[in-house]
């Protein structure tokens, strides 16, 4: 994975892509993940002596983590800043005093010496800021999720389609090596037919942060309010939606679902509990669930095949009844070190494994040292992907080559997240919208 | 009929032989971190010494050394070859050690008589006859080992029917080779973890299909407990020869017979 204390050109993303096999020839990899297609060892090379000039929008704390992560990419600069809240302005700039400060985005976005902007803004702000940026000809990356309503997913989804720019969302996942990993096991058949999705997110904290006066309530705390924010489905639950559709390569039809506001009763207008089931036209169902009032699930994406369980965001997987990968000891031992897994094979007795729901022995995706996102930051995890990510815009905005699926999956996942929404609000069962479908999808 | 193949996967270094119908069971090779030729060497190295052994310790075959002393000994003493005396004597050193509990006449030892001046034997009953079922795959075991040793092989697992296993070094993406026991009565429940490390591991037990096939050698009785005994150490010819042993000792005779080796964990699942 990523290693920041080597200062060299894109080592991070090089030695990332290596590691997941791709430079060895992997066309099953690339099925998995066609948005790495670009990131070759020749493109790489090519690029080592530019720089993206970047412009950062939005410098609350993960406007701050991704300045963290730019700092060291020698083929970024950030050249400019800017927040409406000087607070946070002023702490970004001691981060990067060079850069220029600004509070008015559309005038950073005037300036000719940005190639690309990261937006890391309160949700409402999203679809103006990005539509503006790729208007003003700048490449852009924007948190997750994309927008707060589906016509503003819609209207960014149909700019990207006429746009030669560049625009990244922040769906981490597509970065992270175990998550790729996994999805490549899954897509090889590992776990059978996928039979059901499972994820949640849970939490136990108010989501919160200190306001030094009244009038900034809603602006610094946009996620509880319902002009500036989907809730737990847009903040959460996007980039797990996000997962069961790279699983699944499907779009559910249908969604159910129920959101209340159970425990943090202090004025806020988003649920604090959602409980949503999303239905495939194959009848496979993702059940979600997520809650910030309990902390004791974490946060898990499980993806059910009828021959094991992929859990991704532990990164272990389970297999049900025999291993259909080899019937001794030894062919495990053979297919482990294939997959590079260590775990233990049997020996004596019969050979071969557990039929019972109380015995399953975890497999690890990846060995060695890696990361398990316990789901309690609100900033971000440690080497989730979002570094990768960010990294490989940058060189896109040198390139300038688009990132494949990359708004599709992100389009997606949030269409998904304000459906649950529509359904938790009115009640009812909601149907993926015609007007909404895109090409890109697979019911 | 014996069939042995053999693969090699470039990407990750490991060679993979297997050998079936060998010494009444299959025998595995993986071998980690050696070039094609080198392992390919090991592996033909180890095939010939483990027919060679066959050929000498299986009762089952009427051309073996072994058939040949079964047949005759117990009519006049049987001149041995060299291994096959020092094997004997190595046998007769087990049973004393673990109070008659090994016993490759699974009967009566004493029956068994080693001439050393001739290096004869001699069967003083007509119905005695010589087992090696709980011996030669440790007698192997330690034949490889110095097999391994020669070529330099220092991460490899070898497994003998899953009940007698071998491991050098490490699994290629751990520090150790892990291997678990599961209950052969309940199938799921795993009793146990070893983590070998230039260690072998030898197992024994009934299952539910292969019960009665222990006998008490002092007691004549077949043991039909539900229970599985594993012994781990540097030495997989002591693991091997105990597991048999100390599948018929009682507590107290489990103890005197463990304190005279140098074992690493002996365990005993009753099932």
């Amino acid at each position: 994975m990523l290693k920041k204390t080597e200062k060299q050109v894109d080592l991070g993303l090089r030695q990332f892509i290596k590691d997941l096999g791709y430079i060895s020839g992997g066309a099953a990899l690339l099925s998995t993940i066609p948005w790495l297609q670009s990131f070759t060892p020749d493109t790489l090379n090519e690029i080592k002596n530019e720089k993206a000039r970047i412009a950062v929008i939005g410098t609350g704390s993960r406007g701050q983590y991704h300045i963290h992560a730019l700092l060291p990419m020698q083929h970024a600069e950030i050249v400019a800043l800017c927040d409406i809240y000087p607070p946070n302005l002023e702490e970004a700039s001691k981060l990067c005093p060079t850069a220029r400060k600004y509070t008015d985005y559309r005038k950073l976005l005037e300036s000719p010496d940005i190639d690309g902007v990261v937006i890391a803004t309160p949700l409402n702000w999203h679809a103006l800021i990005v539509l503006d940026a790729l208007s003003a000809g700048k490449h852009a990356f924007c948190e997750k999720s994309m927008a707060l309503t589906m016509d503003q997913c819609k209207a960014i989804y149909d700019a990207y389609q006429k746009t030669n720019k560049v625009l990244y969302f922040c769906m981490q996942r597509m970065f992270d090596e175990k998550y790729i990993k996994g999805m490549q096991m899954i897509h090889s058949g590992l776990i059978g037919d996928v039979v059901g999705l499972r994820c949640h997110w849970f939490r136990n904290h108010d989501w919160r942060r200190p306001v030094p006066s009244a009038n900034l309530e809603r602006q610094i705390n946009w996620r509880l309010y319902r002009d500036s924010s989907a809730g737990l489905m847009t903040e959460l639950a996007t980039h797990q939606l996000e997962v069961c559709n790279w699983a699944t390569k499907r779009i559910p039809q249908s969604v159910v679902g129920m959101g209340d506001i159970v425990n943090w009763k202090d004025g806020r207008e988003v649920y604090d509990s959602v409980s949503l089931t999303y239905r495939y036209s194959s009848g496979v169902k993702i059940t979600y669930e997520s809650l910030i009032s309990n902390k004791f699930n974490g946060m898990e994406d499980q993806v059910l095949g009828n021959k094991g369980t992929m859990n991704l965001a532990t990164g272990m997987y389970y297999l049900e009844g025999v291993d259909n990968t080899g019937n001794s000891g030894i062919e495990q031992l053979l297919s482990q070190i294939g997959n590079k897994v260590f775990a233990a094979i049997p020996a004596a007795g019969s050979s071969w494994r557990p039929e019972t729901k109380k015995e399953y022995k975890p497999h690890y995706i990846i060995e060695g040292d890696y990361n398990i996102n316990d789901g309690l930051s609100m900033i971000g995890a440690v080497k989730d992907g979002s570094d990768e990510i960010l990294s490989a815009f940058c060189q896109a905005c040198i390139t300038g080559e688009k990132g494949k699926d990359i708004v599709e999956e992100a389009y997606c996942a949030t269409l998904l997240c304000l459906l649950g929404n529509q359904a938790m609000d009115e009640q009812r069962r909601i149907d993926f919208p015609d007007e909404y479908k895109i090409p890109y999808m697979n019911f | 009929m014996r069939s042995s193949f053999d693969q090699y996967f470039d990407d990750s270094q490991v060679f993979h032989g297997s050998l079936t119908e060998i010494m009444g069971t299959r025998f595995d090779l993986v071998i980690v971190g050696k070039s094609r030729d080198i392992s390919g060497i090991v592996w033909q190295s180890m095939t010939r010494e483990l027919e060679r052994l066959d050929a000498m310790l299986n009762r089952f075959v009427p051309s073996t050394e072994i058939s040949v002393i079964n047949k005759t000994a117990a009519t006049s003493p049987v001149n041995v070859s060299e291994e096959i005396w020092e094997i004997l004597c190595n046998c007769r050193t087990y049973h004393q050690k673990t109070f008659g509990l090994f016993d490759i006449t699974l009967k009566d030892f004493s029956q068994l008589e080693l001439h050393a001046e001739e290096r004869t034997v001699s069967f003083q009953q007509p119905n005695l006859f010589l087992d090696f079922g709980g011996y030669a795959k440790g007698y192997a075991m330690k034949q490889l080992k110095a097999i391994l040793e020669d070529y330099k092989v220092e991460n490899c697992f070898v497994d003998f029917g899953n009940s007698a296993i071998f491991a050098l070094g490490r699994h290629p993406y751990g520090d150790s080779w892990k291997v678990s026991i599961e209950n052969p009565f309940h199938k799921g429940e795993i009793l146990g973890e070893f983590t070998l490390n230039n260690t072998a591991l030898s197992t024994s037990g009934n299952t539910p299909s292969y019960t009665g096939h222990i006998v008490n050698p002092l007691s004549g009785e077949k043991i039909e407990d539900r229970v599985m005994l594993c012994v781990e150490s540097e030495d997989p010819l002591d693991a091997e020869v105990l597991t048999t042993a100390l599948i018929a000792a009682d507590n107290h005779q489990t103890e005197k017979i463990v304190s005279q080796f140098d074992l690493k964990q002996t365990k005993k699942f009753n099932l």
